[in-house]
């Protein structure tokens, strides 16, 4: 197997082509976990075709539990490819000064994010509730129950007092 | 006859209609062509036709795409040259 656990790779496609990155795991015939780490090249940790890949002669001892600090231990061994490469391994200030950047666009992108959601929560309500009156009215329509001879019965019964009532009253004559 | 710097085949003559209701022929600036692979010479996507006045003053990301070599080498050649690269390391 050529892309094992350790094995540095030159990505060939895509935004991040010509990225060094490192194989972490085995996800699928096709498909493979790879990290940069971030710090070091822009390669972030996702799944990457094996056909956007292109594999180099070194290969790392490391689980495939590692993480971005052991790496870049390890990684500080290679001079010679880091040279071709114009690479340089980050100090642990340099480390923090760019996660602290990284958090801050991370937070603008959430807050936009999070205003989008709540943009279409409030049309997919909207839609509801026009859909709900539309259906009410389908309803009420649909709820006229058929007349039955007893209640027209006792209908005609109250129309019949009532003209009696205005019948058995003497009109009054308008001077 | 129109005046001399109006007679050249690169200006593109264009109708339009004057408030006053004449028709009146205006010129303008022909389009440039295709952006090329400078290496197979292949058409290029995500430039957009346009003068280098007009390009430059959009943003970064919408007159290149957002790769390295972005504009210049098309995806297939770009993976040839990684290929080498890596043999060489």
């Amino acid at each position: 197997m050529l892309f094992e656990t350790g094995r540095l790779c030159l990505k060939t496609a895509g935004r991040e082509a010509g990225g060094l990155c490192v194989v972490l795991d085995k996800v699928d015939n096709d498909f493979v976990l790879v990290t940069g780490p971030r710090v070091l090249s822009g390669v972030k940790k996702r799944k990457c075709n094996i056909a956007h890949l292109e594999p180099l002669s070194v290969k790392l001892k490391m689980k495939s539990d590692a993480g971005d600090e052991d790496i870049l231990e390890m990684l500080k061994k290679e001079t010679e490819l880091l040279k071709k490469l114009n690479l340089t391994i980050p100090s642990e200030a340099d480390i923090k000064k760019w996660e602290s950047q990284r958090t801050e666009k991370d937070k603008a992108k959430a807050e936009k994010a999070k205003i989008e959601q709540t943009k279409k929560e409030e049309d997919k309500k909207k839609a509801v509730g026009l859909s709900e009156l539309a259906s009410e009215k389908k309803s009420l329509e649909k709820e006229k129950k058929p007349v039955s001879l007893s209640d027209l019965a006792s209908e005609t019964r109250k129309l019949e007092e009532v003209r009696k009532k205005k019948e058995s009253k003497p009109k009054e004559i308008k001077k | 006859m129109v005046r001399r710097a109006l007679r050249s085949s690169r200006l593109k003559k264009i109708k339009r209609v004057a408030p006053s209701g004449k028709t009146v022929t205006h010129y303008e600036r022909r389009r440039p062509g295709r952006a090329l692979c400078s290496t197979c010479k292949g058409l290029l996507a995500g430039v957009p036709r346009l003068r280098q006045a007009k390009l430059h003053k959009l943003s970064k990301s919408k007159y290149r795409p957002k790769r390295t070599y972005g504009g210049v080498l098309c995806p297939s050649c770009l993976k040839h040259q990684l290929r080498n690269k890596a043999i060489g390391l």
